[in-house]
């Protein structure tokens, strides 16, 4: 019994932001971990995707589809990306775990950061799986001489789709139609990113990629990671709602 | 100074006012039950209070801290038992109190975790998911939840709703055992626990305190004031 009664004034409770945003993203890892809830939906979407332009594509053999290769690979991780996003704050939600979490001393825009990393942790999983797969199966020129810029474009453009995606997200869980509202206003919303990252993509498997034009794609994206993060930081009290 | 202080408190949702000009204090080791219909505003109220909701106009003051300056420290010494656990269930019950234990910043986490589960009585499933917990495990569980970082003040929604006797039980004899240090705020639809817990009665009806009581209250009286107001569902 000692303890539960024990000191109620005051209690000493310390901890800090960064501290919070590593239990938050800590907690939704092992929670997807065992349910893989998100994890298996965006794997098993992204190589029946593949698969699936693999026979749309191939109507004559030896068929060259280097320049596809960017659109394919963005789209199947913009729509996979779009399943795992659906899913991130239903749990919260669904549970009503997410009042837990709004009763804590904790930032919003830590939990908006914590929700974004966790989001791209999960799709760069996917991605560490699916891009040698979809390499064996389209690109035909090694472009190991380009994978440091090929990671880079990655990386930023996630950042994108998981900064938008995950502010969209919380707009959308508070209303009824959430799993059809986050694609509306998600998909134009990401189609600077499509661009950008799919033109930076196919010019890399192409070999055609030149430092100034792989530079501008990549600077590009972080202009907008950087537009969007500075978005949500400013909105996300209001996005959580009541 | 009061503990909790609610000064003309509204709130419209659209063009629905939910809560109008409700006011209302605790003084510190209080304990005030609001009870009333549903959709009388008692939830609504006690969001207000658990910093879920932000009133529309008046002041709210918990610990001498204002809720609209800055709502951060009042959360550090709130706890709050909802009629949901607040848990996630595919964590185990340990994974849950130590996840909630950090977020608080709680000093001494293990010790604090194991005396909490130890007496909820739930030492046994620590280890387990509380997807395989029974509803009355889950409701002993989230009490220790909302107990973890040892707040001044605890807020609870309907806690007795859907629990077996065994938990109601062990709810008993947590408040018993609390009720001298915390200051309480319960919403609840049970007269006889109302009275029995209470040293202060709100009676809320379409967003308005309509009936306020302190000190002993005759049960009969009560029981007859809170029929004028609800026409069913009234358990005594």
């Amino acid at each position: 019994m000692e303890g539960v009664a024990a000191p109620v004034v005051a209690p000493g409770l310390h901890t800090t932001m960064w501290r919070q945003l590593y239990v938050v993203v800590k907690k939704d890892v092992v929670n997807e971990l065992r349910t893989k809830e998100m994890l298996l939906s965006m794997f098993l979407f992204v190589v029946l995707a593949m698969v699936i332009f693999h026979f749309a594509f191939s109507v004559r053999a030896h068929t060259d589809l280097t320049y596809f290769t960017g659109g394919m690979l963005w789209v199947t991780f913009i729509f996979g990306a779009l399943l795992g996003l659906n899913r991130s704050f239903a749990h919260e939600k669904d549970e009503g775990c997410l009042d837990g979490l709004l009763l804590c001393p904790v930032d919003r825009v830590t939990i908006f950061l914590a929700k974004m990393i966790g989001n791209l942790i999960f799709l760069l999983v996917i991605q560490a799986l699916a891009v040698p797969v979809f390499s064996l199966f389209f690109v035909s020129r090694s472009y190991l001489s380009d994978l440091p810029a090929f990671l880079a474009v990655l990386l930023l453009a996630d950042l994108g789709v998981c900064s938008v995606g995950t502010l969209l997200a919380t707009i959308s869980m508070n209303t009824k139609a959430r799993d059809l509202l986050l694609p509306i206003v998600f998909l134009p919303l990401i189609i600077p990113v499509l661009i950008a990252a799919t033109l930076a993509t196919t010019a890399i498997f192409a070999q055609t990629a030149s430092l100034g034009s792989l530079g501008s794609k990549l600077l590009f994206l972080a202009a907008y990671d950087g537009i969007f993060m500075l978005a949500a930081y400013g909105t996300y009290d209001y996005a959580l709602g009541e | 100074m009061a503990e909790i202080e609610v000064s003309n408190i509204s709130k419209v949702f659209g063009r629905r006012d939910v809560l109008r000009d409700v006011e209302f204090a605790v003084e510190e080791g209080g304990f005030l039950s609001i009870m009333g219909p549903n959709g009388a505003g008692k939830t609504t109220t006690l969001r207000i209070l658990a910093t879920l909701l932000t009133p529309t106009s008046g002041s709210v003051r918990v610990a001498g801290l204002n809720l609209s300056d800055d709502p951060m420290p009042v959360r550090r010494v709130i706890g709050f038992i909802s009629h949901q656990p607040l848990l996630y269930p595919d964590l185990t019950a340990y994974e849950n109190l130590r996840f909630y234990a950090e977020m608080y910043g709680v000093p001494d986490r293990e010790r604090r975790i194991a005396e909490l589960l130890d007496r909820v009585e739930l030492s046994h499933r620590r280890y387990d998911q509380v997807r395989t917990f029974s509803k009355g495990m889950t409701q002993r569980l989230a009490i220790a939840r909302a107990l973890v970082h040892r707040p001044r003040v605890l807020l609870l929604d309907e806690p007795y709703s859907g629990l077996d006797p065994h938990a109601v039980d062990i709810l008993d004899g947590l408040l018993a055992e609390i009720r001298a240090e915390h200051t309480f705020v319960m919403v609840s639809h049970s007269i006889s626990k109302t009275l029995e817990l209470s040293d202060q009665v709100l009676i809320m009806d379409g967003g308005r305190i309509v009936f306020r009581q302190s000190g002993t209250v005759d049960e009969g009286h009560f029981a007859a004031v809170y029929r004028e107001h609800v026409s069913e569902g009234v358990t005594i």
